[in-house]
């Protein structure tokens, strides 16, 4: 198994990087997550600078 | 309004260093941008042997990337990680202990330049002793800012710090892998790079367009993710957008380095590798760049009145102008006629002038107030001043490079009907001269620019004509109580 990933180091590690992504952004544009993640834009406008 | 009685007692102080090192360290560094400018126009301006062009040529990259660049990521890093996270800064001397640090870095690295001491490494000149200097530095800064995360009393972690530390993070590994030397003796400056030939090369260019990506990019935007809607006083356009601008950002740029060094003794492959991923990043470039300016959407106005936000929204143009260029650069057989010409000088100052200045000149104007506690800036004109004044040198700093540049490719490459070349070095050299006049005179508009920047601070934390907040009944309770 090991011997088979790095004989394949490009193809695994290109799967690996690519699905990693892809599974981030099908989580961040779920339609559930919506409310959730955008509730995070109003952090810096909290206001507290002084 | 967070409740006052709860509200944390940031480190300010530290912030002001680093504004004040910012402001100090930019006009030197454009300062030597335009005197090295002119040794370009005017050969004779190369005096002695300390003052050529070929030394103070990394004190300009040095002093204006890692100087007031990097003075600027400390600054607004320190400041947004306060605030994003609602505590205060962790470690107060190991936060001092990063500012004389990095100063003395940059002063070692400079010295080092002007007395022929250098590694012959693009952007990573500074030899063995002043690299191990900067790593203890480097990761003080990281254990100061990853400490005040694992404090904050905000559960998630703002867009803006995410980008700081990716940067944080990349430029140690990229330092410590570029840098990895042998010095031929522990009292002598000299040393060897424990990398050569092709492989040298490939890592040095992964070092530098990484130096690029994610010192002159990923720190950016976290100042961009900040205070761009800090001073509009709107959140960004679309948080979900930023976190795919975040990860495509990160996954793609660290490719792209063999764009540098194409139709080289690098494998085609590798070439063909690094051009096909710079072309991949001009998505994310202009999905931040987009997520940027539309924070203004249905606010346009606030752009009409506020010179400092227009400050940062034409850095973002500048930034989507600048990474529309660089892949089309990218691209084998455009760089068959950019390569080694005065068009990758401009390419790089319409990022580094247009991007990272602009954006850092409207974190200052906004920083600045805010530390000093002054109600507004001494002058929003000189603010609309400089912006002007800068985007004019800007732009006949580019547009003189692009002539120059293409032209330059152009005479290389042309043959006469026997197969001989058609013009000698010496002549292309002579058909840039009235371009690099138009260039050092853009090079000091900007300066200028900056110098007006400088005055207008001055008379702001001195108070002239600026109302204090401590001044305002209102908010004097909660000055007195910051």
């Amino acid at each position: 198994m090991i011997d088979w990933l790095s004989n394949n180091a490009g193809l695994t590690g290109l799967l690996f990087f690519f699905g990693v992504f892809c599974g981030i952004a099908i989580w961040a544009y779920q339609p559930q997550m919506k409310t959730k993640l955008e509730s995070h834009k109003n952090i810096p406008l909290k206001g507290d600078e002084l | 309004m967070t409740n006052l009685a709860e509200k944390p007692n940031y480190n300010d102080d530290i912030v002001k260093l680093f504004t004040i090192a910012t402001v100090f360290w930019g006009v030197v560094g454009f300062a030597v941008g335009v005197f090295i400018a002119l040794q370009m126009a005017f050969p004779a301006l190369n005096f002695g042997e300390y003052l050529t062009f070929g030394r103070l040529r990394p004190v300009h990259t040095s002093a204006v990337i890692f100087a007031f660049g990097g003075n600027a990521l400390f600054a607004t890093s320190y400041f947004v990680v306060q605030r994003t996270c609602r505590t205060r800064l962790w470690g107060d001397g190991w936060a001092k202990f990063t500012f004389w640090g990095y100063q003395a870095f940059i002063v070692m690295a400079a010295l080092g330049y002007v007395l022929g001491v250098t590694q012959a490494k693009e952007y990573a000149e500074p030899e063995w002793y002043a690299d191990l200097w900067l790593t203890f530095v480097w990761v003080a800064y990281l254990i100061v800012f990853l400490m005040t995360l694992k404090n904050r009393n905000e559960p998630h972690i703002y867009v803006a710090n995410w980008f700081y530390l990716a940067f944080i993070v990349t430029v140690a590994v990229l330092h410590l892998g570029n840098n990895i030397s042998i010095p031929i003796s522990l009292t002598e400056a000299k040393s060897y790079s424990l990398w050569g030939g092709v492989q040298s090369a490939l890592i040095q260019w992964w070092y530098g367009h990484n130096a690029v990506g994610f010192f002159l990019t990923a720190g950016f935007l976290g100042i961009m993710y900040y205070f761009v809607p800090k001073r509009a006083g709107r959140p960004v356009y679309s948080y979900r957008l930023s976190i795919l601008h975040f990860w495509s950002l990160i996954f793609i740029y660290i490719w792209a380095g063999p764009h540098h060094l194409h139709y080289t003794a690098l494998p085609d492959w590798a070439q063909t590798l690094g051009m096909t991923f710079s072309i991949m990043l001009w998505m994310p470039s202009w999905g931040g760049m987009i997520n940027g300016m539309m924070t203004l959407s249905g606010a346009w106005n606030k752009l009409r009145e506020d010179p400092v936000l227009r400050f940062m929204i034409v850095s973002l143009a500048f930034y989507g102008m600048s990474t529309f260029e660089g892949p089309l650069m990218s691209i084998k057989s455009v760089n068959a006629l950019s390569h080694y010409t005065d068009w990758t000088i401009g390419h790089v100052h319409s990022g580094a002038l247009g991007w990272v200045a602009f954006i850092s000149f409207g974190a200052l104007y906004y920083l600045v107030p805010v530390l000093w506690k002054k109600k507004e800036l001494y002058s929003l004109r000189l603010v609309n001043l400089h912006l002007w004044i800068a985007t004019i040198g800007i732009v006949l700093y580019i547009a003189a490079m692009w002539v120059s540049g293409i032209m330059q490719g152009l005479m290389w490459r042309s043959y006469d009907s026997m197969g001989f070349l058609e013009y000698s070095f010496v002549e292309t050299v002579m058909a840039m001269h009235p371009f690099y006049l138009i260039r050092a005179f853009g090079g000091l508009l900007f300066l200028s620019g900056a110098l007006i920047m400088v005055y207008n601070f001055v008379k702001t934390i001195r108070g002239d004509n600026v109302p204090s907040v401590e001044e305002d009944d209102t908010q004097g309770a909660e000055a007195a109580h910051a």
